[in-house]
């Protein structure tokens, strides 16, 4: 009886471990690997020519001393973080809206949400031609109502550039935003609200003290994907400035691909992409502690 | 499994209808794709006009070359045969040097089938 | 009890709307008016508009090519997460000692961004030999960990009793995930392959990466490039744009509410 249910066991963890085996690998080879080997790398010098050799933090040095770009692109993508919670926001006061019991509330949604799962490249090309100072929607906005008298080359002055890219970002990312705010919204249990309408709480109140704690672990779930847009607005900064003009919309993203597979230097890109890592690390766990911990939840 | 609810179902009836428009826009293309483009050249007083030398250019990037050259039979139509284009300018020209307007040609796909509208020649230069 | 009146509320959305639809108008007119589209001022209206300029970007570059690749490559991540993420999904509802280690390892990589990756994945494809290859292009998409959970979830709302049942029938474990376990977790498959399908379809950096030849290049690396090299002066990008889009917003506009479920279940990708 027991070799039996021995011989079943082992059966039964060998199936485990053949089902569990592709997706693990998969995640080995893709994050966990990847993720040592650009430690181990940015403190290596490397080439496809010569065998690697140690040189310690000689890029960690010249990235903070001697790279202005650097410094150039974490400015960049901490703005472009810090702009989230104008989203965040904007987005909450639309999902507010959507949810309350308006007659096409769903067509709304809709037309908000059309924007997400178009391919970024598309959404760049887009946005770059409505910033186009001939052809574009808002040059011909403020022309026409005479705000301005000669077209505004959005995406060529060092002030806008930067704007104007986190503004498409905002078109596209504001659905995603309002879909998730919009869930943690209709999990609230109405008898709450109920319970302080009849108590006499004034509709603000309602909101600061109701809705906003128990919207917690959606913003946050907001504010982890704000921190993640700003990696992944590759997309947006490769077709509409391509990092121009001159470093002003550099984003650490894109420096890192040009440094690795523009000018091939897989070690310093290495060590930069650790520093990104590491800086996606310690705003999560900021935004974790500003959240009350647990990630917002308010329960264990 | 409930067929009558899978048919009606958006997963299927969305891709069936692409398919279905696919299908048959392919099958268009397939009885229509013989590159024949022809038409009638006529002067301005809507008279046909014989012997005229009529030309096609394609694109090459920016700008137009001369790709073939026919001549019009007597009542005044010409034909291009297996032309794999579906971009063009037409032009016609007399031998006493009178020429038409250069027409473009814009297909809904490669070697469409096309009947051009007359072209119309007269002693003003193109 | 009085209510608001709702068409404040009204108000506000239409503009909302109105903004967020003018980027998609402004393309779509610009894709099909006849006019030089730098004259100033923009007609807002299509002046002389024809369809041509899909015609020519059919020809002018290969869309067709392109299309196929994206095609093949989206279809190779959707087969190879339904299969994988089953797998390890059901495996997880079973127990076996390390479980939590393995919940642990995989919320662990959910922690980290494909963006952090970047370079070594470069070096270990190259290593495995299959840049620039259909294969080489889905590698890292042939599994997400919220769709590991998603089928977690369940296949762990199925009834043991259904199990037992099927296991007194002798029934082998892989039958038991076909026959059973699938056909009752419908939502979860159509969750699945729509998540693995934008994330595929939209893919920029990764095939920019790992796709070294004009033939293999997918939609968004097509667009790209055509920007790059042809831009020119008439509607035949943004036709080309508008010919992107529409297989996207179709799909997505067919299968809506198993996209939002996915990403709310989840949220940051996998």
């Amino acid at each position: 009886m027991t070799s039996w249910y021995q011989r079943k066991r082992t059966r039964e963890l060998a199936l485990v471990a053949c089902f569990l085996a592709p997706a693990l690998t998969i995640f080995f080879l893709y994050r966990l690997l990847p993720l040592g080997w650009n430690v181990l790398l940015s403190f290596q010098s490397w080439s496809p020519l010569k065998a690697a050799a140690w040189i310690g933090v000689d890029h960690y040095e010249e990235m903070l001393l001697d790279d202005d770009v650097f410094w150039d692109a974490l400015t960049n993508t901490l703005i472009f973080i810090g702009c989230s919670p104008i989203a965040i926001a904007l987005a909450l006061a639309i999902a507010l809206l959507v949810n309350s019991d308006l007659r096409g509330a769903a067509i709304y949604r809709t037309i908000v949400f059309l924007s997400y799962p178009l391919m970024t490249v598309a959404v760049g090309i887009i946005w770059r031609w409505l910033y186009d100072e001939r052809g574009g929607f808002f040059n011909y906005v403020l022309r026409s109502s005479g705000v301005i008298d000669q077209p505004v080359k959005f995406l060529q002055s060092f002030d806008w550039a930067l704007p104007c890219v986190i503004a498409a970002d905002f078109w596209q990312v504001l659905g995603f935003y309002m879909i998730i705010l919009l869930t943690g919204l209709q999990s609230i249990p109405q008898h709450l609200y109920e319970a302080a309408r009849v108590d006499g709480v004034p509709a603000s109140a309602r909101f600061w003290r109701i809705t906003l704690p128990l919207l917690r672990p959606s913003i946050f779930l907001c504010i982890v994907v704000g921190i993640l847009n700003s990696f992944t607005s590759f997309d947006l900064v490769y077709v509409m400035t391509n990092g121009g003009p001159g470093h002003a919309t550099e984003l650490l993203i894109t420096y890192i691909y040009k440094v690795g597979f523009g000018q091939s230097r897989f070690d310093y890109a290495a060590a930069l992409t650790v520093v990104q890592f590491l800086l996606l690390v310690v705003l999560t766990m900021l935004a974790n502690r500003l959240a009350g911990g647990n990630a917002g939840s308010l329960e264990r | 499994m409930n067929w009558r609810r899978f048919l009606m179902h958006r997963f299927f009836v969305v891709p069936a209808a692409v398919a279905v428009l696919v299908a048959g826009w392919n099958i268009y293309i397939a009885f229509n794709d013989g590159g024949i483009i022809e038409g009638e050249v006529r002067d301005r007083a809507g008279a046909p006009v014989p012997g005229a030398t009529v030309i096609f250019f394609e694109r090459n990037f920016v700008y137009y070359q001369e790709k073939q050259r026919t001549v019009t039979d007597a009542h005044g139509a010409y034909r291009f045969d297996g032309m794999q284009v579906h971009v063009g300018q037409l032009e016609a020209r007399t031998a006493d040097g009178r020429q038409s307007e250069r027409r473009q040609l814009r297909l809904w796909f490669r070697a469409q089938n096309a009947e051009v509208t007359p072209l119309i020649v007269d002693a003003r230069r193109g | 009890m009085r209510r608001a009146p709702s068409w404040p509320r009204h108000a506000i959305m239409l503009v909302v709307s109105f903004l967020m639809l003018v980027p998609f108008y402004w393309v779509v007119k610009t894709s099909l008016t006849g006019e030089n589209i730098y004259a100033y001022p923009p007609h807002i209206v299509p002046v002389d508009p024809h369809l041509f300029h899909y015609v020519d970007v059919w020809y002018l570059i290969p869309f067709p090519r392109y299309l196929l690749n994206s095609v093949i490559v989206t279809a190779m991540a959707i087969c190879g997460n339904l299969l994988f993420n089953t797998a390890a999904g059901y495996a997880l509802t079973k127990q076996f000692p390390g479980r939590r280690w393995v919940v642990l390892l995989f919320l662990s990589c959910m922690l980290i961004p494909f963006q952090a990756t970047i370079i070594p994945a470069y070096l270990i494809t190259s290593w495995l030999g299959v840049l620039n290859s259909y294969l080489g292009t889905a590698l890292p998409l042939l599994s997400t960990i919220i769709c590991i959970f998603i089928f977690k979830a369940s296949f762990e709302a199925v009834p043991r009793s259904l199990i037992d049942a099927a296991r007194v029938d002798g029934l082998s474990e892989w039958r038991i995930i076909v026959r059973i376990m699938l056909p009752l977790s419908k939502s979860a498959i159509a969750t699945n392959v729509i998540l693995t399908f934008i994330w595929s379809w939209n893919a920029f950096l990764w095939p920019l990466i790992v796709i070294r030849t004009s033939e293999m290049q997918t939609l968004p690396l097509g667009l790209a490039r055509f920007l790059s090299v042809m831009e020119d002066t008439t509607g035949a990008l943004f036709a080309f744009v508008v010919m992107v889009l529409v297989p996207g917003l179709t799909i997505f506009l067919m299968a809506q509410k198993e996209f939002i479920r996915g990403l709310t279940t989840g949220a940051t990708k996998g």
